[in-house]
């Protein structure tokens, strides 16, 4: 019953890990620095090792998630470190989290979806963001 | 070997001969393969379980290896309970072996083997007897991996 309402897009999370989803970037809070959020996920995407990116702007924090080309699993670190530093040259004022874990794609997936479709507000969203940082933050 | 030969009679040089002659050649390739398909499919299990903590649990790509590991190992345990694991291990050898539910393999193979001579000194004190060597190899390697792992942070090398 519950996946009749969930509407077309709640497809998109269910079958994040197996293929490819591009979620439009997101902002916790309505227009603000949507465009930043854009070109960020451009300079994310122009990564050779890079396939699948979801970046998720919050108040304080900007999440950037992406999966990693399977030859190169090999360099995680070394990719993580590479974009770390490129993100944080061109945009010195923003804080962000960076992670190529599949739980954090997923959720970052869920909350792009559940945003969209209104079933969340922008203070709930915002919390469930801050969550999903967290979380990120948690494993390092 | 070629010692070995020397010390022999001639009539056990020629039972050696005659021996080689019928011996049945071990099918190494095709166990290879039977071996590979198992233990593969073996993990496309795991990796599907891993998938499901993630997307129903709060575990992450670093730490869903836990539940998945205990949960191979709760299935492997429960089918060599049943006889199934037995069997697929006459089939796929070192396939079904090699992966972590091996481990429990051998750990209830030897408790079932040893249930006559009770619960303490039959079960209890043989359920490790083959999976022991496991865990103590492998915390030991693990000690020492993370030592050479220290040692070269403090060092700067990493």
């Amino acid at each position: 019953m519950s996946s009749c309402s969930q509407g077309p897009n709640e497809k998109d999370s269910q079958l994040a890990l197996m293929k490819t989803v591009n979620p439009n970037p997101t902002v916790t809070e309505k227009n603000k620095g949507q465009d930043k959020v854009e070109k960020i996920e451009k300079e994310v995407e122009s990564f050779d090792e890079i396939y699948d990116v979801a970046v998720v702007k919050g108040k304080k924090d900007t999440l950037v998630v992406y999966k990693v080309k399977h030859m190169q699993r090999f360099n995680m670190k070394e990719i993580e470190k590479d974009l770390n530093k490129t993100l944080e040259k061109k945009y010195p004022k923003e804080n962000f989290t960076v992670s190529s874990d599949y739980k954090i794609f997923l959720e970052a997936v869920r909350l792009v979806e559940r945003k969209n479709n209104g079933s969340l507000s922008d203070k709930q969203a915002e919390k469930r963001f801050n969550e999903i940082v967290k979380m990120s933050s948690d494993m390092k | 070997m070629a010692s070995k030969q020397k010390n022999m009679t001639p009539q056990q040089q020629k039972y050696q001969q005659l021996q080689q002659k019928h011996e049945l050649k071990r099918p190494v390739l095709k166990n290879c393969i039977k071996a590979f398909w198992v233990g593969g499919l073996i993990c496309a299990v795991g990796q599907a379980i891993s998938y499901f903590y993630i997307y129903f649990f709060h575990f992450t790509e670093q730490n869903v290896g836990n539940p998945t590991v205990a949960t191979m190992v709760f299935l492997s345990m429960l089918l060599t309970g049943f006889g199934v694991y037995d069997r697929l291990g006459q089939f796929a050898g070192a396939g079904s072996a090699v992966p972590v539910t091996g481990f429990g393999n051998a750990v209830i193979s030897a408790a079932i083997e040893h249930r006559t001579e009770g619960f303490v000194l039959g079960v209890g004190g043989n359920m490790f007897k083959l999976a022991g060597s496991v865990i103590l190899f492998g915390v030991f390697s693990a000690f020492v991996v993370a030592l050479i792992k220290t040692l070269l942070g403090m060092w700067g090398v990493l």
